[in-house]
């Protein structure tokens, strides 16, 4: 394989072919008539995932640095360049992303009726937006790919989503926009720091983590800058309010890509950019304590509140908050192992969030509700949709061999060292997640056969199997065997935590530690 | 093609140094002499509208000699500027004023206003601003002003069946002689100080010995004439009455040139006259963008009209323009000219598209009058979403890059607080951009084919499709513009050490 990809030099235009195919797509989109708009966005983003999967053998485990670079001028008064560039944290968001999108848009084909070619455009748009933030390595390209998402997905919600969408749609716009707004001008801000201490006006990734030691005296204002873009796009507790609105209302593909992708975007955020700019003030004590409160509280308060949802969608959004309380801990805890779990995490969390979206998106085309209340006894009528919805949540909750349990136990084991009783109580949160996931299950899919609406509903069709068969099968392969992933992230991770708390991975050896120590 | 420069000490030579102006008169009187025997019907109207368009065009080429031919240096002492800063502003104004006649063709004859001295008081008040511009003397800039705004008086009262558009022109008028006035007595108190009223010489006068009382007291009443002009807060209450009331497309002209020819000559006076005195009027104008910035934004939260809503959106713009003189660097000059640039093309195509909004008879055109539109008019939603992305700022539009660029000068000016103010309220912007794109793109429309009779016509096509295209290339690929306007600001500085662009 890796001979055929040198061949053909697929190094060198992987990142560009990923970030036009799209845009171009979006034109055949546009001017073929509405009922062909799907089939072709399907097979544009199937191509950009095929395409995409090139990464994971043509992607150097062993070399921490950015792979597949691309770097052109853009502005070059401002100093503004277009670089792209990929590492082991980038890589399987970007695959997760390329993975999900083709999945988005066959969940559509019967969802969407109306504006068809506006929405798949759209989707396209947003698929380019979604990669441009993971693949940016110019704070500039970065900041402009960071907004250039926002406008697809609030005319997603807002078009083609429910009863509320004018509401959830602008709550979304504006929560995101307020916390990047303050970016912008914290970036700007670096970039004169940047400028007076080199002498060289530039938004390039790696001068702003040159320069940014010096600026001891701006560091916390910086900081709070791009934290409080990241926390509202995570959400991290306080400022989750936007995400059960979004999540709700939402059609099932926006959903889906909210979940899967536009979440990690915070994480991702602070693991590229908040932390490793200023790891002094990130994981100074004062602060660790304020982000570790809020992710502990998050995992329970979301695992709390999902448990008293009687909508099934709303449910999983507040679950999302609290599995991406997880993830803040654990890159607040700043271990190896710690990190690796957060990552493993949001790319679980992808998969299997994203197919809890599918398949209440299956139940309410059938249906058109998703109170809980209506259904009981689902695994009588369509049991192979209530197979898959049971191995989804397992795989939600951490069942271990399956993606959740990965994730969830790096990040605890590779906290508690840094914060025993932080990790001590976010533990329960994976108790709370058994709780609400596993008495949904009973309502929805076991007890009695009551409600006779019930009674005559369909199997999951040929298409429907298409969609969601693929999320199993990866979260049954991330959780048996996700040996190839972890050592992908290994390189990547190692020189994170290398780079934000020196000196801290080599830590008493855990079990887990010392396997992976002794790991070719 | 070589060409000796021009001498701009003997009087031929400052003939020449007015040649675009020169050729503007004559277009004007052509136009005037064509309108004396033909102004009966629409044909003729649309006539009078084609012969404007020719008129600037020649004065654009007139424009494009006189910046080949001019010195490097014209040397210190003269009435009019001939340098980059001049040369930019005029094409802006040259541009948006064509763009503003494209747009009225097809809605004078729409609401019968087919009287084609129309185009001839545009075109004075085009001769005008080009005074404005080119102005190195307050006398000169006094009387370009005045020749601008006594036509802009007449044309905001232009549609005559409507009292809405008399008070417009009468409450300008008003106004407009008010500022005049304060004007006036700032050039004579700023004379009374100096000894002169050649803005270099004034500038020379001030940097030796510092301001006077009288000079602070001239330079305060300078800054209110300004900022009537311009709408900037607190004298912006003219702005909304008279954008809603004035005929739509003389209202975007109104937003855009005016407003272009206010800053440009404001700038000019603030950095020839008073580069030395920083100190006294940056607090002034730290105040002044503030207020605009939340005032403007937050009013325009709370209107019905869109065209109210614009307006107050045009103040809040002002706010932000303001606000990139702020820094007093030939960054924030070139800041301010770019961002004129993007507001005035984003501008004018906003109000052709609300005129055609306002359909025959010219309604006020609220939220629910743009419900749906999407559906049945795709490409005008299309249109009007990007311009209203362009005016919130948002990336991949020139209003992007026009607030990226003001919010640069000023953190590289030392000031992050004015630009997290400037962050904070183009946040609030939001709010009423965005719920115009979700009345036409998530309501649904009142009835099937309602907006059956919503037409651009094909000269106001023509120019939103230009400008349409100018705020999307722009918006990823500025480079053109911003050499033309760092180019600008540093002849008008002279100082290119101050500017940061990286050369």
């Amino acid at each position: 394989m890796n001979e055929f990809l040198t061949s053909i030099s697929y190094d060198r235009w992987i990142l560009n072919v990923l970030l036009l195919l799209p845009l171009i797509g979006v034109i055949p989109v546009v001017l073929a008539p509405a009922a062909r708009a799907k089939q072709i966005a399907l097979a544009v983003t199937i191509a950009e995932l095929v395409v995409s999967l090139g990464l994971w053998w043509a992607y150097n485990p062993a070399d921490p640095a950015m792979q597949f670079g691309v770097t052109g001028p853009w502005l070059p008064q401002w100093g503004i360049n277009y670089t792209l560039g990929l590492d082991g944290i980038s890589l399987f968001m970007v695959l997760l992303t390329t993975a999900i999108t083709p999945l988005a848009v066959l969940s559509s084909f019967n969802y969407i009726g109306e504006r068809e070619k506006l929405y798949y455009s759209l989707l396209l748009t947003l698929l380019t937006g979604m990669l441009g933030v993971f693949l940016a390595l110019d704070m500039f390209l970065f900041y402009f790919f960071w907004e250039l998402m926002l406008i697809p997905m609030y005319f997603i919600i807002g078009i083609w989503g429910g009863k509320n969408r004018l509401y959830a749609a602008i709550k979304f716009f504006i929560y995101t926009m307020a916390g990047s707004l303050l970016m912008l001008v914290a970036i700007l801000v670096m970039m004169f720091q940047v400028a007076k201490s080199t002498g060289v006006y530039t938004f390039s990734y790696d001068a702003f983590l040159q320069a940014s030691p010096q600026m001891t005296a701006l560091a916390p204002w910086l900081f709070l800058a791009f934290a409080l873009a990241f926390a509202i796009k995570v959400p991290i507790f306080p400022f989750h309010t936007w995400l059960p609105d979004a999540h709700v209302e939402a059609p099932t593909a926006g959903s889906v890509i909210l979940a899967s992708v536009l979440l990690k975007m915070g994480t991702y955020g602070f693991l590229r950019f908040a932390v490793p700019f200023f790891p002094e003030v990130a994981l100074s004590p004062a602060v660790t304590a304020v982000v570790t409160t809020c992710a502990v509280v998050g995992v329970i308060y979301g695992a709390l509140v999902a448990m008293v949802q009687p909508d099934f969608k709303k449910l999983v959004a507040y679950s999302s908050v609290s599995h991406l309380g997880f993830v803040m801990l654990g890159i607040w805890a700043a271990t190896l192992q710690s990190v690796q779990g957060a990552l493993m995490i949001m790319i679980g969390h992808g998969l299997s969030t994203g197919a809890l979206f599918l398949l209440i998106g299956m139940l309410y085309e059938r249906r058109h509700t998703r109170e809980i209340s209506a259904y009981g006894g689902l695994a009588r009528v369509i049991p192979v949709f209530s197979l898959i919805l049971v191995v989804t949540s397992l795989a939600s909750i951490g069942l271990p061999g399956l993606n959740g349990f990965v994730g969830e136990f790096l990040v605890l084991v590779g906290s508690f060292e840094r914060h025993p009783w932080a990790t001590g109580l976010a533990t329960t949160g994976v108790i709370f997640a058994a709780a609400y996931l596993l008495w949904a299950l009973q309502r929805i899919v076991f007890n009695k056969l009551d409600k006779s609406e019930n009674a005559h509903l369909t199997d999951l069709s040929a298409r429907e199997l298409l969609v969601v068969l693929p999320l199993v099968v990866g979260m049954i392969w991330l959780g048996l065997y996700p040996k190839p992933v972890l050592d992908r992230m290994d390189a990547s991770a190692r020189h994170y935590v290398e780079q934000v708390a020196p000196g801290f991975e080599r830590q008493p050896a855990t079990a887990l530690n010392r396997a992976q120590e002794d790991r070719p | 093609m070589t060409q000796t420069a021009i001498d701009l000490t003997t009087p031929v030579g400052l003939m020449l140094g007015l040649m675009p102006e020169l050729v503007l008169s004559l277009g004007i009187l052509g136009v005037l002499l064509v309108v004396a025997w033909r102004h009966e019907g629409p044909a003729d109207s649309r006539r009078a509208g084609w012969l404007s368009l020719v008129s600037l065009g020649a004065t654009g080429l007139a424009l494009a000699w006189l910046f080949r031919a001019a010195p490097d240096d014209p040397g210190i002492g003269l009435m009019i500027a001939v340098d980059a800063f001049r040369f930019a502003a005029s094409c802006l104004i040259l541009l948006l004023s064509a763009g503003a006649i494209l747009c009225s063709m097809g809605y004078l004859e729409r609401e019968r206003l087919v009287a084609p001295e129309y185009y001839v008081l545009v075109l004075l008040a085009v001769l005008g601003m080009l005074f404005m511009v080119n102005a190195q003397d307050l006398i000169v800039l006094f009387l370009g002003l005045e020749t601008m705004s006594v036509s802009i008086y007449v044309l905001a009262a232009f549609s005559r069946g409507s009292p809405f558009s008399a008070e417009a022109g009468l409450k300008y008028f008003l106004m407009g002689s008010f500022a005049a006035g304060f004007l006036l007595y700032g050039i004579a108190l700023v004379y009374g100080a100096a000894g002169s009223t050649n803005l270099v010489q004034i500038g020379a006068q001030f940097s030796l010995g510092g301001l006077s009382l009288m000079a602070k007291l001239g330079l305060g009443l300078l800054l209110v004439g300004f900022a009537f002009k311009v709408a900037a807060v607190p004298f912006h209450m003219w702005a909304p009455d008279t954008y809603e009331g004035a005929p739509t497309p003389v209202a975007g002209f109104m937003a855009t040139a005016v407003k272009t020819a206010g800053f440009i000559a404001l700038a000019r006076v603030l950095y020839t006259c008073f580069q030395n005195s920083i100190d006294t009027w940056q607090p002034i104008i730290w105040g002044i963008a503030v207020a605009s910035m939340v005032l403007g934004n937050l009013v325009a939260l709370v209107q019905k009209s869109l065209k109210r809503m614009l307006a107050y959106s045009s103040v809040a713009h002002a706010g932000y323009l303001v606000a990139a003189l702020f820094p007093g660097s030939a960054l924030g000059v070139s800041a301010m000219t770019f961002y004129l640039l993007g507001y005035g093309i984003t501008s004018i195509a906003a109000f052709a598209l609300l005129a055609a909004m306002g359909r025959n008879g010219e309604r006020d055109v609220t939220l629910d009058e743009v419900a749906g539109l999407a559906g049945q008019r795709p490409w005008l939603a299309f249109a009007f979403a990007v311009v209203l992305l362009s005016l919130f700022g948002f990336p991949g539009t020139i209003g992007f890059i026009g607030k990226w660029y003001i919010i640069s000068s000023i953190v590289a000016a030392g000031k992050p607080a004015l630009a997290v103010i400037l962050v904070v309220t183009s946040l609030i912007s939001a709010g009423y951009y965005l719920p115009v794109i979700m009345a036409m793109y998530m309501k649904p429309a009142r009835a099937p084919m309602v907006y059956y009779d919503t037409r651009l016509g094909r000269t106001a096509g023509l120019a939103v499709g230009l400008a349409l295209a100018g705020i999307l290339v722009l918006g990823f690929w500025p480079v053109p513009a911003l050499t033309i306007t760092d180019g600008a600001a540093g002849s008008l500085t002279q100082s290119p050490s101050q500017s940061v662009a990286g050369r």
